[in-house]
């Protein structure tokens, strides 16, 4: 849902505008039954000029996210984030470099931060909607601070970053355009952005068991898993958003819970619940026992437990800088594509071929 | 948090849920048969196309739960 749009650079001015709006937006929802006029007015005005581009309800999303955080049990719910957390760790660790100042763009609890030493990044910016997961951030080796923002809106100076990392934040975003060129802007000439969200066919199994038996038991479906961005979408966006030298892979995530109520308590123990404009408030009891049934006997192991699964997006775009390799210059090329074949034969006979 | 109130006490039924529908397994692979079979055939997914599957499936749930109860 996360399109090619073209978005436009977010001033300062927007940045009011915006919380205004938001607030007004939340009286709007609170009313008891909205008439269904106002509600999508309200929504479209909540939105800066793109409506098209605002899915996302941001004020759920932090509230949903303290609540998370306010659990007893909340760390149980992290082994995602720990595992895509250090998975994110293991790319910095890729680029045999120094990073002097980095930032964590949606950190929730540092997740990735725990995984890096301070040889590798010296001085850490930590960024959440959410100052409950803030105030929980585990411990790691370098200096952090912590700053309480919108992802949507950075609140830092052009090229002040040398790497700017993000795990599993970035799929609540409504302009995600908007925000990869944020990234851009915050980044110096030559820094790297390496990010990982979730999408392509997350959670499937979930969302077609929720159709189905929403189908069945009353006669229609709404959306109750996000929209999420295609992963042949995401070099069209980092290139967009003026990044290049682009990498963008996909890992599969598999997780095995012992029914379709433990999927459910996970996500929202995660800050995962819905957030869409056009949710439903309530799943009626029938469905999600329908729902539980489907789920189960479509996707069921022998074993009895149901799987789960998480496409994890992984993407690194740099930020130009005259250093960085360019392509070669168009017929600059020495050696023909039709002697590739050639390759294989021995390196004296390929030097004498061509001299 | 907060103490018990109409959230908290309706947590602790769903977190029966599980245990509830495992007693039922055989009418819920019934309706989830039923309904299955809708996304490979010729048959369209329509409103209470398996009600009788799903009135079996929430008849046993139901004195499943009343059981738990006693």
């Amino acid at each position: 849902m996360n399109n090619l749009v073209s978005s436009r650079a977010v001033g300062g001015a927007c940045l009011l505008c915006r919380r205004g709006a938001a607030v007004s937006a939340r009286v709007t929802q609170q009313r008891p039954h909205p008439p269904p006029l106002t509600r999508l007015s309200s929504r479209l005005l909540s939105s800066r000029q793109g409506g098209t581009m605002n899915v996302f309800d941001r004020n759920m999303k932090r509230r949903q996210k303290k609540w998370a955080s306010s659990l007893q049990e909340h760390n149980k719910y992290d082994y995602l984030r720990d595992e895509v957390g250090s998975r994110v760790a293991d790319r910095i660790y890729d680029i045999a470099r120094t990073f002097p100042l980095a930032l964590d763009v949606g950190c929730g609890k540092s997740h990735i931060a725990e995984h890096l030493s301070k040889e590798v990044v010296e001085r850490l910016f930590l960024t959440d909607i959410s100052d409950g997961l803030l105030r929980q951030k585990k411990e790691s080796e370098m200096p952090t601070h912590c700053v309480m923002a919108d992802e949507e809106f950075l609140p830092f100076r052009e090229n002040t970053f040398d790497l700017v990392v993000s795990s599993l934040s970035m799929h609540w975003i409504n302009d995600l355009p908007g925000a990869l060129r944020q990234i851009h802007q915050v980044l110096k000439p030559d820094g790297v952005f390496i990010g990982a969200m979730v999408g392509g066919e997350t959670l499937y199994e979930l969302r077609c068991s929720l159709q189905l038996a929403e189908l069945e038991r009353e006669g229609g479906f709404s959306p109750h898993i996000s929209p999420y961005t295609a992963v042949t979408d995401l070099g069209n966006l980092l290139g967009q958003a003026g990044f290049n030298m682009l990498t963008v892979d996909v890992d599969e995530i598999q997780v095995h819970y012992p029914g379709m109520l433990d999927v459910m308590c996970d996500l929202q123990g995660m800050g995962e619940s819905n957030c869409v404009w056009n949710r439903k408030s309530l799943l009626h009891r029938d469905t999600i026992l329908a729902a539980a049934a489907v789920y189960k006997e479509m996707y069921g192991n022998e074993d009895g437990s149901v799987p789960a699964t998480f496409e994890i997006l992984y993407m690194i775009g740099w930020k130009p800088h005259e250093s960085q390799v360019k392509p070669a210059k168009r017929g600059s090329a020495t050696a023909s594509f039709a002697d590739l074949s050639k390759i294989s034969q021995s390196e004296a006979s390929i030097k004498t071929d061509n001299p | 948090m907060s103490g018990p109130n109409v959230w908290t006490r309706s947590r602790e039924r769903m977190r029966r849920f599980p245990d509830l529908l495992a007693q039922c397994s055989t009418e819920a692979a019934a309706y989830g048969k039923c309904v299955v079979a809708t996304t490979t055939g010729k048959q369209e997914l329509k409103k209470d196309l398996c009600a009788k599957e799903f009135e079996g499936l929430k008849a046993c749930f139901v004195s499943a739960a009343k059981r738990g109860m006693k």
